[in-house]
């Protein structure tokens, strides 16, 4: 045995712990060893110094202390409630059913995981795709797509202040080649009458509302731009209009127009000719 | 000094083990106890307090060299084995069971405090009022005790604790091995240094300040 092996062996050897022949090569060892003998001798003595150290013993406090918090608790425990009792007794449950040792836990969450990836895997079905539509509705529903992107091309194109009077004019007259009533349309060519400054286009946008003259808001539209409306010339074409729809909502402001001081004269000669046709 | 132990040595064999020597803290009727208590049977704790409330202030005194601290650890302990009663295992150790959780509320302790126990001159131990005299004031005002006492609190916190739960609580390498998740064969190595290096702290401190 060397010294290294010796010294490493004095903890068992001083507690008696070393098998005989180990604990005689250490006897031997250190009959002839200076150094293993100080080593041992150093050992011996800070480990009897030790076992000397007087006990220590804590105050009556902690005694008190310890009591008072086990009365608290039972008082605490007497008052509880059913809800609180059940839960603790249901924390015991799962703390007696799961494992408490964290390689088991690993081992049981990994068991779960497999255990539900075979499942998964076996019982569910991918979503089906979705059905496919025939090619007729396809190609209808491009064309009523491609058809709206135009109406709403034109609307914007109508409103936009920017262009000049000759491209709103051709705007307008383009709406002329739209067989269907469009309300996006339809609500284009109100505003243009309404707002636009350009005496052509409002003109040309009563012309395109011949088309939708059947709808009832358009003549409702046309009544109303009707006062409001700076051009004598426009105006005659608006009674004109409502004259052509024989609308009888119109009368009440034909009239109004018919003996309106403000208006011009061969506005309400227009007008007394629509109302005597009405 | 040394000569007169060195002459001792070979003339007196060390003991026989005694396998369940100053157990202070394990009895098979410990573990039967506290199953009672997660049961719900609180007034069990009372006698497991009986049992272990003296080691365990021991453990702290010797780990945190604050007696009043100390005091204020093991109602600590004793607190989370009644609040954490029902994760005891039933194949549990009760001795391991609550040398974990002391090193917890240890860890605890010494992390808010932000320090573990520096080296105190002795000089200065002594000089420290007596407000309370018993036995083991008394027994602080010696130099030699409060030599070690020194030494004790300038090792290393993890020497100190293998040690303290080595010699002064006396617990099995096995045990210590189980409770710090190591070989029996690193306890034995490293007491063997924590001793060496508290020998060795000891002897300076006496060159240092001869009595």
């Amino acid at each position: 045995m060397n010294c290294q092996r010796v010294q490493e062996s004095f903890l068992d050897y001083q507690d008696g712990r070393l098998p005989p022949v180990d604990s005689a090569a250490v006897r031997e060892h250190l009959k002839t060893c200076l150094e293993c003998q100080r080593e041992w001798a150093g050992l011996q003595e800070i480990t009897l110094k030790m076992d000397r150290l007087p006990p220590v013993a804590p105050s009556p406090r902690l005694r008190a202390q310890f009591y008072a918090m086990l009365e608290t608790h039972r008082r605490e425990a007497d008052s509880r409630s059913p809800f609180v009792l059940m839960r603790s007794r249901v924390d015991r449950f799962f703390s007696a059913l799961l494992p408490a040792r964290p390689a088991f836990q690993l081992a049981m969450a990994g068991a779960t995981l497999a255990v539900g990836l075979i499942l998964g895997t076996r019982f569910l079905r991918p979503a089906a795709p979705a059905a496919t539509p025939d090619p007729a509705t396809t190609r209808e529903l491009a064309q009523l797509r491609d058809e709206v992107r135009k109406m709403g091309d034109l609307v914007n194109s109508t409103l936009r202040p920017q262009q000049s009077a000759n491209e709103r004019l051709r705007t307008v007259l383009a709406s002329y080649d739209v067989p269907q009533s469009n309300p996006r349309l339809v609500s284009g060519l109100l505003n243009t009458l309404a707002f636009d400054p350009s005496v052509n286009v409002r003109l040309s946008a009563l012309e395109a509302l011949f088309a939708h003259a059947t709808v009832p808001e358009v003549r409702t539209a046309v009544a109303a731009a009707l006062p409001r409306e700076p051009s004598p010339l426009v105006q005659v074409s608006m009674v004109d209009f409502l004259a052509a729809t024989r609308d009888p909502s119109a009368l009440a402001t034909l009239e109004t127009v018919s003996r309106g001081e403000n208006y011009d004269q061969a506005v309400r000669a227009a007008a007394r000719r629509a109302l005597a046709q009405l | 000094m040394i000569a007169d132990v060195c002459s001792q040595l070979h003339v007196q064999p060390p003991p026989p083990v005694v396998e369940s020597a100053p157990t202070a803290v394990d009895s098979p009727s410990d573990h039967e106890l506290m199953i009672a208590v997660r049961a719900g049977e609180v007034d069990k704790l009372g006698e497991l307090f009986e049992r272990h409330h003296g080691p365990l202030y021991g453990f702290f005194v010797h780990l945190t060299m604050d007696r009043t601290a100390s005091e204020d650890l093991v109602q600590l302990v004793f607190y989370r084995i009644l609040k954490y009663r029902h994760t005891y295992r039933d194949e549990g150790r009760f001795s391991a069971w609550i040398y974990h959780l002391a090193r917890k509320v240890a860890a605890d302790h010494f992390r808010r405090t932000n320090s573990a126990p520096v080296a105190t001159d002795p000089d200065d131990l002594q000089a420290v009022p007596d407000q309370a005299p018993h036995a083991a004031e008394r027994a602080i005002r010696s130099d030699d005790t409060a030599r070690l006492h020194a030494a004790l609190a300038a090792l290393d916190p993890g020497q100190r604790e293998l040690l303290v739960l080595a010699r002064f609580q006396h617990l099995r390498h096995e045990e210590i091995a189980r409770l710090l998740d190591i070989s029996v064969g690193a306890v034995k190595v490293r007491a063997h240094r924590a001793l060496r290096e508290l020998r060795d702290i000891y002897f300076r401190l006496a060159r240092e300040q001869p009595a």
